[in-house]
């Protein structure tokens, strides 16, 4: 008797799409897995892209498969395959090209895109919002005949592709709305050592205005129109919003979208066989409960290997992860940011200790008992076991003071566990 | 197939002396050499921690090697992968210094040095037949069994406690 073999089909070959796929290989090692990705490279350590840009790394230290945990064992991978629509009863996907794929369990991990605001002249050619590697690529040419970038948004991404071309001798100015860089990861007091390092490293920073207008000529964008009257004159605009799931293509599938795929505790989605992860997910707040949409390679790789198991019939409960989970170096000040930072107006129990070269803010409850939230600017040293504190949503008790002074280390936890 | 050996700590036996830290920043200096390491730079970096807890445990804490490691996860970059023997290993040509795997590691010992901004963490020191922090220590707060066999022991030895008791 022939017995048919399985197919396992993922949508998206990043950070969720291939953790699933390694966590299925893991599990089974007979039946076929298929990744379809829409890029026309093999699958890569997204964060790394900037790289292409300062050209410091080529596209094979980029890559993913071979390094780390991906072994990529038996998993076809075939790219330049943009995805058409699912349709959930004949459990099939087609894909643009025409082409038709059955699955018996199947992963959407189509990630995100750049979320694009409408400003007038923005399709203008030397504006770009980095994703891809091919943005990279198309990034690193312009930025040849570039002297001077404009990044609209102060986020994590923006200010990485800014020293990406800071290193390249452009000039680099950031425009944010906010009044204060990386807003969705500290609040503006808590970014004064790292504003501080932005301006020593050489970026120019204007706070609280934005563009209303992009300018462009038969060379491409060669200015913004600020909404304050101002203008800039510029040969590259750099978009950094955050991102928007892609679920376009799921319109008439009837798998259900809010804002992302909705899942349940095991990844699964409302049809059968099917399953979602990465940043194209609806997860949730360990902490809160509160369902989230996070654009982080860390969740999406750990969220992808849950889902992974659970395709492959080894039921996994997954445990929400922390809105904020970000951890980075910017100039020379590293920082960490977990769980809940933002506290003015609440009624969290907040301490901070500002020092010339370090700075914290460590969140307890409000009676208290437990950490939800930690950011650490110049020392991070450690970090780590504050996550796990927070993640567990364990009773501080006996080791409070400890984490105030940021003396915790492994023996209390081991301690406070024995 | 036999499993590969492991550090344990056997915290009863720690007495706080910090030789096991000297051992494991010399074997990762270039010289090798204790007198020359202190002057070398970058400054090697011990990567065994011998924490304080209080009034009296002295807790000796190093990377776990973890089966389903968090920073091998969790690293941006590729640069942290398993060896063969089971060792969490990363990669300094390939870290980026980017500290997610600072960020995850629950046991807080992974190290970065600040020079070139690397991630460092034990290595179990590849080159020797034991690690250098397992060979220094006066006590024996740190051997370097297969998990069987430190399992086994352990065993043993409440096993030995047991009987002395009912002796008595």
């Amino acid at each position: 008797m022939v017995v048919k073999q399985m197919q396992y089909v993922i949508i998206g070959a990043s950070a969720a799409g291939m953790a699933a796929a390694e966590a299925i290989r893991k599990l089974d090692s007979e039946n076929s897995i298929t990744v379809l990705s829409k890029e026309q490279d093999m699958p890569y350590f997204r964060p790394m892209i900037p790289f292409m840009i300062t050209g410091k790394k080529k596209f094979s230290e980029m890559m993913l498969i071979g390094q780390g945990p991906y072994q990529g064992a038996n998993i076809n991978v075939r790219l330049n395959s943009t995805m058409e629509a699912v349709h959930t009863t004949d459990q099939t996907v087609s894909i643009k090209s025409g082409e038709e794929l059955s699955y018996d369990k199947l992963l959407i991990a189509t990630g995100s895109r750049p979320h694009i605001p409408p400003i007038a002249g923005i399709e203008a050619e030397g504006v770009f919002a980095l994703r891809t590697l091919s943005d990279a690529r198309a990034m690193a040419l312009r930025a040849e005949r570039t002297k001077h970038a404009v990044m609209l948004g102060g986020g994590l991404l923006n200010l990485k592709t800014a020293f990406a071309l800071l290193e390249r001798g452009l000039e680099v100015t950031l425009i944010i709305q906010s009044p204060e860089v990386l807003s969705q990861l500290m609040e503006p007091n808590d970014a004064t050592l790292i504003r501080n390092a932005l301006i020593r490293a050489g970026l120019r920073v204007m706070t609280g205005c934005s563009a209303s207008r992009i300018l462009s000529d038969a060379n491409g964008v060669n200015g913004v129109f600020l909404d304050d009257g101002r203008e800039v004159v510029c040969q590259m605009v750099c978009i950094g919003k955050g991102g928007r799931p892609n679920v376009d293509f799921l319109s008439q599938s009837g798998i259900r979208v809010d804002q992302g795929v909705v899942v349940d505790r095991f990844t699964a989605c409302n049809a059968l066989n099917v399953f979602a992860a990465g940043d194209v997910a609806v997860t949730f707040n360990s902490t809160t409960g509160e369902r989230i949409v996070t654009g982080l390679w860390t969740n999406a790789v750990e969220m992808g290997h849950c889902a992974g198991r659970n395709m492959a019939s080894q039921p996994t409960e997954y445990n929400g992860t922390l809105g904020i989970l970000n951890a980075t170096q910017v100039a020379d000040v590293p920082f960490v940011s977990m769980g809940i930072v933002h506290t003015s107006g609440t009624d969290y129990e907040t301490h901070v200790a500002a020092a010339p070269k370090a700075y914290r803010k460590l969140v307890f409850t409000p009676d208290g008992a437990k950490l939800v939230g930690a950011l650490f600017v110049g020392d991070i040293s450690r970090a780590g076991l504050y996550r796990y504190l927070i993640r567990e949503s364990r009773t501080v008790k006996g080791i409070k003071s400890s984490i105030i002074k940021k003396q915790l280390h492994y023996g209390h936890i081991l301690k406070e566990t024995i | 197939m036999s499993k590969p050996k492991e550090i344990f700590v056997r915290l009863d036996r720690c007495v706080g002396c910090h030789t096991c830290n000297i051992a494991c920043a010399v074997e990762h200096s270039k010289s090798k050499n204790l007198f020359e390491a202190i002057s070398e730079q970058p400054t090697p970096k011990n990567r065994v921690y011998v924490e304080w807890v209080p009034p009296e445990h002295k807790v000796p804490v190093l990377c776990r090697h973890c089966e389903d490691a968090p920073c091998m996860h969790a690293c941006i970059s590729g640069a942290i992968s398993r060896t063969k023997e089971g060792v969490v290993i990363t990669n300094s040509d390939k870290c980026i210094g980017c500290w997610t795997c600072v960020m995850v590691c629950p046991y807080g010992v992974i190290g970065r040095h600040m020079e070139t901004r690397k991630a460092y963490r034990c290595d179990r020191c590849p080159d020797l037949q034991a690690p250098a922090c397992v060979d220094a220590c006066p006590t024996q707060a740190l051997v370097y069994r297969t998990a069987d066999a430190f399992s086994g022991d352990v065993r043993q030895d409440a096993a030995r406690e047991m009987i002395s008791g009912e002796g008595r």
